[in-house]
């Protein structure tokens, strides 16, 4: 086998080609990663929302909580079945809670978007994972106070400790922030369930309900439970799949992200077969003293390729790293299933860099292959004699 | 005209790295042409709404606000409207399918009045006034689902508690696909009456047409101050802005799709440029020779440049080509997403992106130019490649 060492000496040698082929497929792989980070992010916040003890219980025939109703006499009825798990102060971990959409201004000029207002009771934090108060404090129901995330308060107008926010011409006032291990949660604004209702003029509904069974075998009885009796209309989801469910958010970004990459990729592939038939054409006479001297026609085809791999995973390297100053910055967009702003941080995690590795292994192998083959094609007897 | 038969040679001399450097401007700028297509689909959506002059009332809390349906009369006598409907996104599930086309409650009276653009025959929107579980639909989503007059469609409610019974009674023509069906609100609210439930009476939100889009800001402001003291204050704006809301609501995703164009253009030229280079660093010889008999520096930069152009220019023909069939593909697939055709969207943002296509050129073929320009004579024919 040739030494590996000749292709990267090979690589510095002609150092202005090298450095442009890499920096052009690293923007190519960099713009991809991006998107694919985008994504995960938002899969991300989505899939960690869901607790696997968790079911969310709606209206029968509601897709999600912001079209739901339930009764609030149901709601009680409910939270005193069996199987519902008791937190330390022995109450039912069974969370009525009520959701309502305003439409408010983003920061910056960024134009409106509905934003997710959540009307709950203290019970409802110990439902979320991770909940924890980092700024300020939490919430004293009955007087109009809001909770909500830091990323929320740099995304929206009126949501930052002191500030007031408008629900009905009722003044609400935020007290603190809080976080929730990134989960969706985070995307929105709460309150204590009297106060907003009250404000909405909406006294005593909910719109659903998230409860905590003990274990997965009174979980499922309990949603059978819950779904089969015909006085409640009501239809219980597994809370890890109603946030599944709320994926095809990211659907549309993902679509964008293969478009982006399938044509990407092959816009590099080009690039790096162009970089690589020059390679050969350069060296021919190169090409024909490793043969003389009995490289066979397999080492020289794993030869280039070989360097056409290590270009391209440079680039993708490249690529990659470029995208760490990304990594955990907030961005936002629609969720489509609630019709409101959800905010998340690009997530570069090991798939994400894996899919980019990979993309620019495609680009080596395919890219090189047609002018690693040329290489192998060449008789020894003329490549001797090329100039 | 020897000149371009001269780069026209040199461009085919290398037809394989000609070819690739062609495919890889190709596949990229068919990429930014998919981008920015999408984009000019947003704006045109938006120029289209601002046609018009309706203006779109909602509650001033949201789409979660309640609009009453008695405020659609109190609307209609302001001075300034043509017509005006109640508008309720109805979002139900047809069959096992959830939200397949777009659902609304109006009002069979004025329907057409206000969205003047849409067109129906005489008998069938008679047919349809009539028919108290009548529907009508957009005719390219009536021929895409095969249903006939008299087709039952059965709709069940996800955000209100009712499933509605329709019958569908006529289909309208529209400039673009709306993959829209309209009902009587009524029919569904009577509904909503008997389960006494909260949602009864709703507008969800009211299209309005004006006299022209001269009175729209003062009518806005009229009927916002109307119901400003009420328990459902309102927010009017112009069926633009109401358009625009939706896609701010995609965030910073439109300029974050504009950088990666960005990017994607400054990667080509890179590429490009590499190979105008290998191609410059072979020649290096014969344009020594050229200088010598007589070619002026203007002359030979002309000629890399020229080169660089048209390999750029191909590519981004090829590019843009693929980019509106790919268009064209999305279009079909999904019209209610990507409502325009290439045909009706094609415009002057075709001619910058070819104008980009030579500017990647340019930009490619200018050190390998100006190196050949300022080649000296003696080094080029002295160097052995």
């Amino acid at each position: 086998m040739i030494p590996l060492k000749y292709n990267l000496r090979n690589l510095r040698a002609r150092w202005v080609t090298t450095l442009m082929t890499v920096v052009g497929t690293g923007l190519v792989v960099w713009a991809t990663v991006l998107t694919f980070g985008l994504t995960d992010g938002l899969e991300h916040a989505l899939r960690i929302s869901g607790e696997p003890l968790d079911v969310v219980v709606l209206r029968k025939g509601a897709n999600d909580e912001t079209s739901s109703s339930v009764s609030e006499a149901l709601a009680r009825e409910i939270s005193s079945l069996d199987g519902i798990a008791i937190d330390a102060n022995g109450k039912p971990m069974c969370s009525a809670e009520y959701v309502t959409i305003l439409t408010k201004p983003r920061r910056g000029n960024g134009g409106t978007t509905n934003l997710i207002v959540r009307g709950l009771e203290p019970i409802g934090r110990e439902v979320r994972p991770d909940f924890k108060i980092v700024q300020g404090r939490d919430l004293t129901p009955g007087v109009n106070e809001l909770i909500t995330s830091q990323r929320m308060a740099e995304r929206f107008e009126n949501l930052a400790i002191g500030e007031k926010l408008d629900l009905n011409r009722v003044e609400f006032t935020v007290v603190g922030y809080f976080e929730a291990a990134g989960s969706s949660a985070e995307s929105e604004v709460w309150g204590d369930i009297r106060d907003i209702t009250g404000a909405r003029r909406e006294q005593g509904s909910v719109s659903s309900l998230t409860l905590r069974a003990t274990d997965a075998e009174s979980m499922e009885s309990l949603i059978k439970k819950i779904r089969d009796d015909d006085q409640f209309k009501l239809q219980p989801v597994k809370e890890m799949k109603y946030f599944e469910n709320q994926m095809s958010a990211s659907i549309a970004i993902k679509f964008i992200g293969y478009v982006i990459g399938a044509f990407l990729t092959f816009g590099a592939m080009f690039a790096a077969a162009n970089t690589m038939y020059a390679a050969v054409a350069s060296r021919s006479r190169e090409i024909g003293a490793l043969r003389a001297i009995g490289f066979s026609r397999f080492s020289i085809l794993v030869s280039f390729l070989q360097e056409s791999v290590i270009l391209c995973l440079l680039g993708g390297a490249l690529g990659c790293l470029a995208t760490l100053p990304f990594n955990g910055l907030s961005t936002g967009t629609a969720n489509w299933a609630t019709f409101s702003e959800i905010t998340f941080a690009f997530r570069f995690g090991p798939t994400v860099l894996l899919r980019g590795v990979l993309m620019a292994l495609a680009m080596g192998l395919l890219g090189g292959l047609f002018p690693a083959i040329r290489a192998t094609r060449m008789r020894i007897i003329d490549a001797l004699r090329a100039n | 005209m020897k000149l371009l038969t001269y780069i026209w040679r040199n461009v085919t001399r290398n037809k394989l790295r000609s070819l690739l450097t062609i495919l890889s401007i190709g596949f990229s700028l068919a990429l930014m042409t998919v981008l920015y297509g999408y984009m000019v689909m947003q704006d045109a959506w938006a120029l289209e709404a601002s046609r018009h002059h309706r203006i779109v009332v909602m509650n001033i809390q949201g789409f979660s606000g309640r609009v009453p349906i008695a405020y659609v009369d109190r609307v209609r006598k302001i001075d300034g409207i043509v017509a005006a409907i109640p508008y309720s996104w109805f979002g139900g599930n047809y069959k096992d399918e959830q939200m397949p086309f777009a659902q609304f409650g109006t009002d069979a009276a004025q329907a057409f009045d206000v969205m003047s653009e849409f067109s129906i025959v005489p008998e069938q929107l008679a047919a349809w006034r009539e028919d108290r579980q009548g529907c009508v639909v957009d005719r390219r989503l009536a021929a895409k689902r095969n249903w006939k007059i008299g087709e039952r469609i059965p709709l069940k409610g996800t955000f209100y508690p009712v499933e509605l019974d329709l019958v569908l009674r006529g289909t309208y023509d529209t400039p673009q696909n709306t993959d829209s069906l309209w009902f009587h609100l009524d029919y569904m609210d009577e509904k909503l009456k008997q389960l006494s439930s909260e949602a009864q009476g709703n507008a969800g939100t009211i299209f309005a047409k004006t006299t022209d889009g001269d009175v729209m800001a003062r009518v806005a402001a009229d009927i916002d101050s109307r119901f400003s003291s009420s328990d459902n204050p309102t927010r009017t704006q112009s069926e633009a802005a109401f358009a625009k809301m939706f896609s701010d609501m995609l965030g910073n995703i439109q300029a974050y799709i504009r950088n990666i164009g960005l990017a994607v253009v400054f990667s080509l030229s890179l590429v490009a440029a590499n190979a105008m280079a290998m191609s410059m660093r072979e020649r290096i010889t014969e344009v020594a020779v050229l200088k010598a008999i007589g070619f002026s520096r203007g002359r030979v930069m002309t000629m890399v440049l020229g080169e660089a152009c048209a390999i750029a220019a191909f590519g981004g023909l090829l590019g843009i080509g693929m980019g509106c069939v790919f268009l064209e593909l999305i279009h079909r697939v999904s019209s209610q997403f990507f409502p325009l055709s290439i045909t009706e969207m094609a415009g002057f943002w075709l001619v910058y992106m070819a104008l980009v296509a030579m500017g990647i050129g340019f930009v490619s073929g200018i050190v390998p130019a100006t190196r050949a320009a300022s080649l000296s004579v003696v080094d080029g024919l002295r160097r052995v490649v």
